[in-house]
């Protein structure tokens, strides 16, 4: 009976250590540690460094997600980031500026991150350089024959006697592993008499960890693209019936038709619905009514549906009875002690900003009651209201000179306008990453070396195949010897058949 | 239907709890039975048998496995009523699960109390395919009372039938990144349980438990087949949120969670084939992923940010 030898992990396996870059521990270079650009070099190229950079963008992650992170561009404003701090004053305690100056809640546009991300980069591209040349040519040129340590020490390996000749036999073998979508190639070389055989399956299987390895470099430019170009304008208000300018030089505009939020009889919300129009220069261009899983998209710039709230509808004019503002104000901001909603206008023609004031949704302001606005007038430049009066809903008043109408409370909508010419890049390095993976992992490069040589009673077959990472195979290498067993030998017996485990 | 829903969680968990117990005494009675062999075999006569001991892996002591009946022999008999049982309750979770979405009119991903039931289903239809492949119960001994933890978890926050919020309407997608999660949590358990054993053992392996190089390869076969579901459910998260968020990516909590843990599986998956990563420290990274996976799970009830819809 033929027999094969199935340990893991014989003790003399270091005879074959490290077969090749499919096969070994990887990383090993060919170059000698003699200066510094080659210590650079195999820095980079060896697994433990990429692991510990893995690690380390792991360990920023995790504080990432524990701690709260600033809001972006918070950092810009000294005075907001202080105040910011200060509310997480009683969850980190002392901890807090410490964390602050260690970068902790930036974490994401921390140095750390930044360095830790070049070098991973850094460390990704030395290893595809390194390994993808090699991987090419065990694809393309394989090594046809194997010495004799290999069929006598490789994880998978057979021996099998068949009363057929050498020639023979090699033609049933590679019958066989045809059969089994080898690809076989013979060996030319052979000066001892013996016949060598090649064959493998999925050889492009390990280009997989290349593509999944340039994909995760592919997603990182996303990102990059993401953050340099395009806009992102996560405030965008626009109170039912007025139209505001998207900007950035689009030409675009929406008019909010109307708002909608939906409850269930629970009171969580259901449906928040805008019905848009979208103008170009002037032209209506679209019509949509978006939700928050269904955005509007034009010309690369997309629409979603994010926030809404009060806008107050307000009028000014001047003593001449020449109109000065004539909009729906949105209350989007709250205050700090979360009673009031906020808006503001600008009249720059009298180089002042209008400040509206409400008592926030849920909460009661007995100098402020429904119906009523609070109307606080700065000069530029000044702290100080230079007017400020509580106004009923459709009674004119005047204030530093002009004259106010707080004509009703609208609807407004918030959406998100954003363009991301990221986001192509990142949807192709996902598929790519996605696609690289299940190559590896499921399409392993499995290689098969056979060697024949003439007995007095027919040929003598070795097959011998390295297993490193890829125990599923040992099944079907078990199916294909037997296969080759009964190859072109339909009568044959099994005593004909020995085995090479001395 | 809701009513029988909860029913079938019930039994399905009853079902992990009594085969979680068949377990624990064949692994006991096949302790006794190999400290006092003559005993056993004086009983059961001279029948010969072939195949594995109780929950032993199959490879581990061949000679007592011969003279062991595959009937008469006690562990053994119970630990195939666990592994039936174990069947039983997957069964009863997956009626659980289909009567819910019938009823809620979606994935069975809508709260946490969805997401723990399905996230126990997981980890059983995990063991349940492992066990088939590598005939390894051992590892049950870890995922039973996970399953059964979270199955509890589940009953104790409710069942109430939450309505969606309009940032999950998206039921394709609800339905692929969610269940796509939760297979994959299933296997990382299964990977996490066979670390543990792997690490409880000395290098040569300790008798009445599966070879530590069979563990090894248990556990980065569930790391193989997960981690690239991990990696599509991240990809569906960013497409998602770029659907409903307006960006494909915003650093909230949940996010960073899961690219946390995809990082540690990425990790471990180099450290098996690193030099001086390869064996316990690899199965420390498994362990320490695990926890990660934990961290994302529950992560929606502490962590603030856009993904906090998990909290009810």
């Amino acid at each position: 009976m033929m027999s094969q030898d199935t340990r893991t992990r014989p003790p003399e396996q270091d005879a074959y250590e490290s077969l090749d870059a499919l096969d070994g521990a990887g990383g090993g270079a060919s170059v000698a540690a003699s200066d510094v650009l080659d210590r650079l070099w195999r820095f980079f190229i060896n697994m433990r460094t990429g692991l510990w950079l893995m690690l380390a963008f792991g360990l920023m992650s995790f504080i990432g997600a524990m701690l709260m992170q600033a809001p972006a561009g918070l950092s810009a404003d000294p005075a907001s980031y202080d105040a910011w701090l200060k509310t997480l004053q009683p969850k980190y305690g002392g901890w807090t500026p410490v964390f602050d100056r260690l970068g902790f809640f930036a974490i994401f546009s921390s140095v750390w991150f930044k360095a830790n991300m070049a070098l991973l980069t850094t460390s990704i591209l030395a290893c595809s350089v390194n390994r993808a040349p090699r991987l090419w040519k065990l694809a393309r040129h394989p090594r046809t024959r194997m010495g004799e340590v290999f069929f006598s020490h490789a994880p998978l390996r057979a021996a099998i006697l068949v009363p057929a000749g050498p020639d023979t036999a090699l033609e049933d073998v590679r019958g066989v592993l045809k059969a089994h979508h080898f690809r076989t190639v013979i060996d030319e070389g052979g000066d001892d008499g013996d016949l060598n055989l090649y064959a493998d399956r999925f050889r492009w299987g390990p280009f997989g960890t290349v593509i999944a390895h340039l994909s995760f470099v592919i997603i990182l430019i996303a990102f990059f693209v993401s953050s340099t170009t395009g806009f992102k304008n996560p405030n965008f208000v626009v109170p039912v019936g007025s139209t505001v300018q998207v900007g950035h030089g689009s030409g675009l505009a929406v008019k909010a038709m109307s708002f909608n939020d939906a409850y269930y009889p629970d009171g969580t919300p259901s449906d928040y619905a805008s019905d848009l129009i979208l103008y170009k220069n002037g032209v209506q261009v679209d019509r949509k009514t978006i939700r928050v899983n269904s955005p509007l998209k034009r010309d690369g710039i997309s629409f979603y549906q994010a926030f809404f709230g009060e806008a107050a509808a307000m009028k000014v004019t001047d003593p001449d009875g020449k109109v000065l503002y004539n909009d729906a104000t949105p209350l989007s901001w709250t205050s700090d002690d979360g009673e009031h909603s906020i808006g503001q206008f600008n009249l720059p023609a009298k180089k002042q900003v209008v400040e509206i004031v409400v008592a926030a949704s849920g909460k009661t302001d007995p100098n402020i009651k429904a119906g009523q606005v609070e109307v606080n007038v700065f000069q530029d430049g000044t702290k100080a209201a230079v007017a400020s009066q509580v106004v009923d809903q459709g009674k004119q008043v005047t204030l530093a000179g002009l004259s106010y109408t707080f004509e009703r409370t609208r609807q407004f909508t918030g959406l998100i306008v954003a363009k991301d010419p990221g986001m192509n890049i990142v949807w192709v390095g996902s598929a790519l990453l996605t696609i690289g993976l299940y190559l590896v992992f499921f399409f392993p490069h499995r290689r098969i070396w056979v060697r024949i040589r003439k007995t007095t009673g027919g040929s003598e077959i070795l097959c011998a195949s390295p297993m490193k990472r890829d125990l599923a195979f040992k099944p079907q290498f078990n199916q294909l010897i037997t296969d080759i067993q009964f190859a072109g030998t339909p009568t044959s017996t099994t005593q004909e058949v020995g085995q090479n485990d001395a | 239907m809701l009513n029988l829903s909860q029913y079938s969680l019930m039994v399905g968990l009853f079902m992990v709890v009594v085969a979680l117990a068949c377990y624990i005494l064949a692994l006991t009675m096949g302790r006794s039975v190999k400290q006092a062999p003559v005993a056993a075999h004086a009983r059961v006569g001279a029948s010969v048998g072939s195949g594995s001991g109780a929950v032993e892996d199959p490879d581990e002591d061949p000679d007592e496995g011969r003279v062991q009946p595959r009937v008469a022999h006690p562990p053994r008999a119970l630990a195939q009523y666990g592994t039936y049982l174990t069947w039983l309750a997957l069964l009863f979770l997956t009626v659980t699960l289909v009567l819910r979405s019938i009823v809620v009119g979606h994935g069975p991903f809508g709260n946490q109390y969805e997401f723990s039931v399905a996230f126990g289903w997981g980890m059983v239809l995990a063991y349940v395919y492992i066990e088939q492949k590598y005939h390894v119960r051992t590892i049950a001994l870890l995922i039973l009372p996970l399953t059964a933890g979270i199955l509890l978890y589940a009953l104790s926050v409710g069942s109430t039938d939450n309505p969606l919020v309009p940032a999950l309407q998206n039921n394709l997608l609800l339905t692929i990144h969610v269940a796509v999660a939760i297979v994959a949590y299933g296997a990382f358990a299964v990977s996490f349980a066979a670390a543990v054993l792997y690490l409880i053992q000395p290098e040569e392996g300790r008798p009445g438990l599966p070879k530590p190089a069979l563990l090894d390869e248990i556990g980065y076969r569930s790391v193989v087949i997960a981690f690239p579901l991990l990696t599509l459910v991240v990809v569906l998260g960013a497409v998602w949120a770029s659907i409903a968020w307006g960006s494909y990516w915003s650093w909230d909590p949940k996010e960073t969670a899961s690219l946390l843990t995809w990082l540690v599986y990425g990790a471990y998956l180099h450290a098996r084939v690193a030099r001086g990563w390869v064996g316990r420290k690899a199965a420390w990274l498994l362990i320490a992923a695990f926890g990660c996976v934990l961290l994302t799970f529950f992560g929606n009830l502490f962590f603030s940010g856009l993904h906090s819809y998990g909290k009810t």
